[in-house]
């Protein structure tokens, strides 16, 4: 059961970085899979840094997690990932952006897995 | 007083300049290129083929039709030549930029792109006063810097890629995520109802009918998809082929043979050859056979549209009174194309079909979503009576029509067996307009900076009926793609073919007598041959001409491209991605490593 929940963890590690290192290398493509055109100047600098950098984060607090066995470290893409779904729901409720429930439920579900691998997989700090 | 002269003369020089420039154009006539893609020398009625090409037929009674013209073996570097009168490698187009292997891709002049150091024969027009349209494909580049508007145009509706679908804007190989279309420099959308030669002709209507009024010339460039990859066309045009192709491609490769000798397009002994890439029509089973034939019926269809439409173009000409001041020049990129693969519809090739949302199948051949190509056997008839087609330099490859026609041009209806050369055409309509090349002009700079010299000489004198050429028996002109060789001088050629079809041997042929290069006079003439030899080295050391790589193949380096287009930032990532997880993998390890 823990080998599983393990490779399951393993896995959001690579896409998180996939999806981080696409902003590195394709951010046309990807931008479009986050509903976003490509922008120009200091909004692609934003684009590309910011969200290149939190994709590319939250790879390496999972695998950082993974690879210690220390529990401090799911925290941080928990938090990330919760605060995220939380942003989307405001941003739909105060200023008009779509309501993403599939977005929103990639990332509670992706919280609830690092949630119960900190407790299964990560030994006590 | 003498410095009020001074200033007033400043001050009006522009004017009176400008003004003379203006009386300038509006004496010259207007000029209409019109430039099929991948028609094969035989492929006009009035150059012996089957094809119904009566617009054509008319504009060839009021000119002159040149039955040995040469141009590229391949796509953007004739179309370079074309538009600047400079050879392909100093235009920096020596070959499609989707063929060019990495080992030349480095090197600046082979860009696969239009240089800034050679100008459109747009430009200069424009600058004499002409307005300049373009409607059609383009394919010489696609930055903001190189798309047609930047290079003369002054409006444009190009495609920027190699082709593309002639039903709706969508990519034909994958290589292209879209069909890039602009317009005017901006992307474009096409309209819901386009078919691509009926489209583009609207367009050139548009673009002449903006200006009708105001006395100035035009330059008309409508370079139509007709007849590349896919090959479609509106089921009516199909409807009037079908059974025609029944007896196969080496039946209409002699028929047309016939044809063109009856025309005088070639001589009456010519003698051809099969090309290894023929298959044997009679070794197909009835079913292969119907839709081979079909295959080919598309492709007659597809150039009776494009011709259709040159009719409705000329017939509005008529209407607004300007047809007996335009010149019309009519041609070919290169000839027949032969990548069409003899399964069309083999279970493998469907399911490559399939993922880019196209089909093959029989009922629906040729209209939206069918891709179709011609069998290769049908596109050594489509070159009749020539050997070899498009991306090589046989004659098949190099030899196409091309017809100047219409009120200013004083032959009418007549054959020239002269030679000429793609790199004629620009020196031509600067001829006829009476506009200076730079490099006659300002001692070879333009724009403040040096550009190429053109290297084709006008035709013009040979169009007016004062001399029979305008090449001399000495004048050697070269041209070379992707390591296949050919120069041409006098009556003679030597001919150089690599890859699958070649035999990377160098040949001589007197091709004024023997158009289907069936006799190689090497052995009787090596004092000929080895002439030729040293002007083809002299020209691959003027032209920086670089060496392909040992092992190079066209068909293969454009699929090797087009997996790296596609795939290199995948495979980037994957790299990148690899090298990420390896610390962490390596603390992993170390951590759970249980010890002896």
């Amino acid at each position: 059961m823990n080998k599983c929940l393990k490779i399951v963890v393993a896995l959001m590690a690579v896409i998180f970085a996939s999806i981080g290192l696409r902003w590195l290398v394709a951010p046309e493509g990807i931008a479009a899979e986050f509903g976003m055109t490509l922008m120009e100047g200091l909004g692609l600098s934003s684009q590309i840094g910011d969200l290149g950098a939190f994709f590319l984060s939250l790879a390496v607090f999972v695998l950082l997690a993974l690879a210690t066995g220390r529990r401090t470290w799911y925290y941080p893409p928990i938090i990330l990932l919760a605060l995220t779904a939380i942003m989307r729901t405001m941003a739909w409720m105060f200023h008009g952006a779509s309501l993403a429930v599939d977005m929103i439920a990639v990332e509670v579900i992706t919280c609830v897995i690092l949630y119960v691998g900190s407790i299964r997989l990560a030994e006590e700090d | 007083m003498r410095r009020l002269k001074t200033l007033l003369t400043l001050c009006l020089a522009p004017l009176i300049l400008g003004h003379s420039c203006l009386l300038i154009a509006q004496n010259s006539p207007n000029v209409v290129l019109i430039l099929a893609d991948d028609l094969g020398f035989s492929d006009l009625a009035s150059y012996g083929s089957e094809i119904h090409t009566p617009s054509i037929t008319a504009l060839a009674e009021q000119g002159v039709s040149f039955t040995n013209y040469h141009t590229g073996a391949n796509c953007a570097p004739s179309r370079a030549m074309l538009l600047t009168g400079v050879d392909s490698h100093r235009a920096g187009v020596p070959n499609i930029p989707e063929m060019i292997p990495p080992a030349q891709a480095t090197y600046s002049h082979y860009a696969g792109t239009l240089s800034h150091n050679v100008v459109t024969v747009a430009t200069l027009l424009q600058d004499a006063g002409y307005h300049t349209y373009l409607a059609g494909k383009w394919h010489l580049g696609q930055t903001a810097d190189k798309l047609p508007s930047r290079r003369g145009f002054e409006r444009t509706l190009a495609l920027a890629d190699s082709g593309a679908d002639n039903w709706e804007q969508k990519p034909y190989i994958p290589i292209y995520k879209n069909a890039n279309w602009y317009a005017d420099g901006e992307e474009y959308q096409l309209p819901d109802n386009f078919y691509s030669s009926r489209f583009l002709v609207d367009k050139t209507i548009e673009f002449i009918d903006s200006n009708k009024d105001d006395g100035q010339p035009f330059f008309a460039y409508v370079p139509f998809q007709a007849v590349h990859i896919p090959v479609q066309a509106p089921q009516k045009f199909i409807d009037r082929y079908m059974g025609v192709y029944d007896q196969g491609w080496n039946a209409l490769r002699q028929q047309r043979l016939v044809r063109a000798i009856a025309l005088g397009v070639v001589p009456a002994d010519t003698m051809i050859v099969q090309m290894a890439s023929t298959a044997d029509w009679e070794a197909l089973s009835p079913k292969r056979q119907a839709y081979e034939a079909k295959r080919m019926a598309v492709y007659g269809a597809m150039v009776e549209a494009m011709d259709h439409h040159i009719g409705r173009l000329v017939e509005y000409l008529k209407a607004i009174g300007e047809y007996d001041n335009t010149v019309f020049i009519f041609t070919s990129d290169n000839g027949a194309e032969a990548m069409g693969l003899p399964r069309q519809n083999s279970w493998r090739n469907t399911l490559i079909l399939a993922a880019q949302d196209y089909n093959a199948d029989y009922e629906t051949l040729g209209l939206k979503g069918s891709f179709n190509t011609i069998n290769p056997g049908f596109a050594s008839a489509a070159a009749s009576p020539l050997a070899y087609y498009k991306f090589y330099v046989g004659e098949g490859g190099l030899r196409v029509p091309m017809i100047i026609a219409g009120g200013p041009v004083a032959i009418k209806n007549q054959f020239s067996n002269a030679s000429a050369y793609v790199t004629d055409i620009t020196p031509t309509i600067l001829s006829l307009a009476e506009v200076e090349h730079p490099h006659g002009l300002k001692r070879g700079r333009f724009g403040g900076r040096k550009v190429e010299p053109m290297i084709g000489r006008s035709l013009a004198p040979l169009i007016e009926g004062r001399v029979e050429s305008v090449h001399g028996t000495d004048n050697a002109v070269g041209f070379e793609l992707a390591g296949h060789g050919a120069l041409f001088m006098g009556d003679f050629k030597i001919v150089f073919n690599r890859g699958t079809q070649g035999d990377s041997q160098w040949h001589l042929f007197n091709i004024q007598v023997d158009p289907g290069e069936t006799r190689d006079l090497s052995a009787e003439n090596p004092a000929q041959l080895q002439l030729m030899l040293n002007r083809y080295q002299q020209y691959i050391d003027d032209n920086n001409i670089l060496p392909v790589p040992a092992g190079y193949r066209h068909e293969t380096q454009v699929i090797f491209n087009a997996l790296q287009h596609t795939y290199r930032d995948n495979i980037l990532i994957i790299i990148l991605l690899f090298l990420l997880m390896l610390p962490f993998a390596i603390v992993y390890k170390s951590k759970h490593h249980k010890g002896p």
